[in-house]
C-alpha cells in the first residue's frame, strides 16, 4: 500500500481539515453549548427566583414585624391613655366625692350651728322670759317693798338693758 | 561512480540531519532557564502555582518551536531528501 | 416504564456511535496495514485517490481518522447533553457543564471581553486536537502528525486573526504593519510565520513522539534479540523487552504531549486572535461612529 511522504502538502487535505474544524465548531456550539447554556440559564433563573422569593418573604416578615411593632406601640399608648383616663376619672370622682362630702359636712356643721344658735336663742328667749317673770316677780316684790317711782323705772330699765346686752 | 555519488548524498543527508539537531541545544537551555525561574517564582509565591505553571508551559512550548523546526528539517533530510536528491541525480545523469 | 427502557436504548446507541468509529479504524488498520520491516517512518497510508482539479485528493488514514474523531465527538456531545435537568444533574451532565465552564473560563482569562462567544471554537480546537493526538494510544495514525490537518487549523486561525484585525478598517490594518516603518517587511514575515509556526509546532511535537516511539520499539526489538536470542524457537524471536517499556514513554509522548499541544494550540489561538484585535481603537471608533449617527 502506498504512503504519503512524511511531509507532503495537499491543498484538498488542508481545505478538508479546515472544514472539519468549522463543522466541529458548529456541532459543539449547537449540541454541547446550547443545551448546557440553556440548563445553566434555567438554573440561574431558578436561583434568582428563589432569591427573589426569599427576599420577598423577608420583606413581608419585616413589614409584619413593623406593623406589629406599631400596633404594640399604639396598644401601649392606648393602655397608657386608658390608665391616665381612668386615673383622671378616679381623681375627678374622688374629688367630687370629697367635695360633696365637704359640702355635706359643711351643711351639717352649719345646720348644727344654726340649730345650736336657735337653741341658744330659744334658751336666751326662755331665760329672758324667765328673767322677765323673775324680774316682774322681783318688781312685784320690790313694789311691795315700796320704792319710789323713779327708782323703780330706772331699775327696770337698767335691768332690761343689761339683759339686752346679754342677748347680743 | 554512481554508487559513490549516491553514498555521498546519503551520508551528507545524515550529516545534515545530525547537524540540524544541534539546534536542540538552544531550546534546551532556554526551557531550562524558564523552568528554573518558574521554580523560583513558585518558591517565592506558592499561591501562584497554577498560573505560573501554565504560563511556563506556554513559554516552553513557544521556545520549543525552533527545536521543532530543526527536528522537521532533520526528518526531511533523513526520510524525504535522499529519494528526492537521488532522483535529481539520476535525472541529471540521464538514466 | 417502556419509555425508560427506550431511553437507555438511545444512550446505548449513542455510546456505541461514539466507540464504533474508533473500533472501525482499528479494524481497518489491522486489515490493511502491511507487515513493517525495520525502521519505517512514513506519512499516512493512502486508501484510494480521487481525481480533483488542482491536485488529486488521496483519501488517507489521516482523513479517515479525523472523520472518526469528528463522529466520536459528535456522539459524545449528544450523549453528554441527553436528559439534562435543572434540579438533579447526572454525572454526565456535570461533565458537560464542567467542559463548558472550563472553556468559557479559559476564554475569559485569556481574551478580551469582546470575544466572550469564543468558547465553542476553543472547545472544538481542544477536543479535536486532543482526541486526534490520543488516537496514537491505540496504535493508530494520529491525524495531527499530518501537516495538512494542523495546517488547515492554523490557516483557519490565521483567517480569524486577519478578520478581527480588519474590524477597524483596511487603513488601520495596513498601519499595524508599519509600526516602526523600517520593520515593515519583518512584520509581514512574522504575520505569515504565525500560522506556519503554529502548524509546525503541533505537527512536530506529535511527529517527534511517534518517531521516537518507532525508534525505541525497533531498538528494543534489536536489544531483545541480542539478549534473549539464545532462547529456543519462537521465544527467541519474540521481542520481550518491547512489553511494558514503551508504555512509559507513551504516557509522555502520547498522553501528556498530545494534551499539552492541544492546550497550547488553543492558548496560542486565543492569544493571537485577542492580541491582534485592536480593542481600544475599535471601541473608540465605534463610539465615534455612534456619535456621528446621532448627529
Amino acid at each position: 500500500m502506498q504512503t504519503l511522504d512524511i511531509i507532503s502538502v495537499n491543498i484538498w487535505h488542508i481545505v478538508i481539515s479546515l472544514a472539519n474544524l468549522v463543522l466541529l465548531f458548529l456541532i459543539i456550539k449547537r449540541f454541547l453549548y446550547k443545551p448546557v447554556k440553556k440548563v445553566l440559564a434555567q438554573r440561574q433563573a431558578e436561583i434568582d427566583k428563589n432569591y427573589e422569593n426569599a427576599r420577598q418573604a423577608e420583606q413581608g416578615a419585616l413589614n409584619e414585624k413593623l406593623r406589629w411593632e406599631e400596633k404594640m406601640s399604639t396598644a401601649k399608648k392606648t393602655a397608657d391613655d386608658m390608665i391616665a383616663n381612668a386615673a383622671s376619672t378616679a381623681q375627678l370622682r374622688g374629688d367630687r366625692i370629697i367635695s360633696d362630702a365637704k359640702t355635706k359636712a359643711e351643711g351639717i356643721v352649719r345646720r348644727a350651728e344654726e340649730a345650736a344658735k336657735l337653741e341658744i336663742k330659744n334658751a336666751h328667749a326662755e331665760i329672758k322670759k324667765e328673767l322677765v317673770e323673775v324680774s316682774s316677780e322681783l318688781a312685784e316684790k320690790l313694789i311691795k317693798r315700796e320704792l319710789s317711782r323713779e327708782d323703780h323705772q330706772g331699775f327696770i330699765d337698767s335691768f332690761i338693758d343689761g339683759l339686752g346686752d346679754g342677748d347680743e | 561512480m554512481l554508487e559513490i555519488a549516491v553514498g555521498i548524498i546519503l551520508g551528507c543527508c545524515a550529516l545534515g540531519a545530525g547537524a540540524a539537531m544541534i539546534a536542540g541545544i538552544g531550546p534546551g537551555i532556554g526551557e531550562g532557564n524558564a523552568v528554573a525561574k518558574a521554580c523560583e517564582a513558585i518558591g517565592r509565591q506558592p499561591e501562584c502555582k497554577g498560573s505560573v505553571t501554565s504560563t511556563m508551559l506556554m513559554g516552553c512550548a513557544i521556545a520549543e518551536t525552533t527545536g521543532l523546526y530543526a527536528l522537521v528539517i532533520a526528518i526531511l533530510l533523513i526520510f524525504v531528501a535522499p529519494n528526492l536528491f537521488v532522483n535529481i541525480l539520476l535525472k541529471t545523469i540521464g538514466k | 416504564m417502556s419509555f425508560k427502557k427506550f431511553d437507555k436504548f438511545i444512550d446505548f446507541i449513542l455510546l456505541t456511535l461514539a466507540i464504533a468509529p474508533i473500533v472501525f479504524i482499528i479494524i481497518l488498520q489491522v486489515l490493511t496495514k502491511p507487515e513493517s520491516t525495520g525502521i519505517t517512518v512514513e506519512g499516512a497510508r493512502i486508501y484510494f485517490t480521487i481525481p480533483m482539479p488542482i491536485q488529486p485528493l488521496p483519501i488517507t488514514e489521516a482523513q479517515v481518522n479525523s472523520l472518526a474523531v469528528l463522529i466520536t465527538i459528535f456522539s459524545l456531545c449528544l450523549y453528554l447533553t441527553r436528559n439534562m435537568s435543572v434540579k438533579k444533574p447526572t454525572k454526565r451532565q456535570h461533565l458537560a457543564e464542567w467542559i463548558v465552564e472550563k472553556c468559557d473560563g479559559l476564554v475569559k482569562n485569556n481574551m478580551d471581553p469582546y470575544f466572550k462567544n469564543f468558547g465553542p471554537f476553543i472547545a472544538s480546537i481542544l477536543g479535536l486536537s486532543a482526541f486526534s493526538s490520543l488516537l496514537s494510544l491505540f496504535g493508530l495514525f494520529p491525524p495531527t502528525s499530518d501537516i495538512n490537518i494542523v495546517g488547515g487549523w492554523a490557516i483557519l486561525v490565521f483567517i480569524l486573526i486577519t478578520y478581527y484585525k480588519f474590524k477597524c478598517g483596511p487603513i488601520h490594518y495596513a498601519k499595524s504593519f508599519c509600526d516602526p516603518p523600517l520593520l515593515t517587511p519583518l512584520n509581514i514575515i512574522s504575520e505569515i510565520a504565525t500560522p506556519i509556526s503554529m502548524a509546525f509546532r503541533h505537527y512536530g511535537n506529535i511527529l517527534s513522539g511517534s518517531v521516537i516511539s518507532v525508534l525505541l520499539a525497533t531498538g528494543l526489538a534489536g536489544l531483545s534479540n541480542l539478549l534473549l536470542g539464545w532462547l529456543p524457537g519462537f521465544l527467541g524471536d519474540f521481542p520481550f523487552l518491547r512489553i511494558g517499556i514503551p508504555a512509559v514513554l507513551s504516557i509522555y509522548f502520547d498522553v501528556f504531549s498530545g494534551a499539552l499541544q492541544a492546550f497550547i494550540f488553543a492558548m496560542l489561538t486565543m492569544m493571537y486572535v485577542s492580541g491582534g484585535f485592536p480593542a481600544e481603537d475599535f471601541v473608540a471608533r465605534r463610539s465615534r461612529l455612534s456619535k456621528a449617527n446621532k448627529k
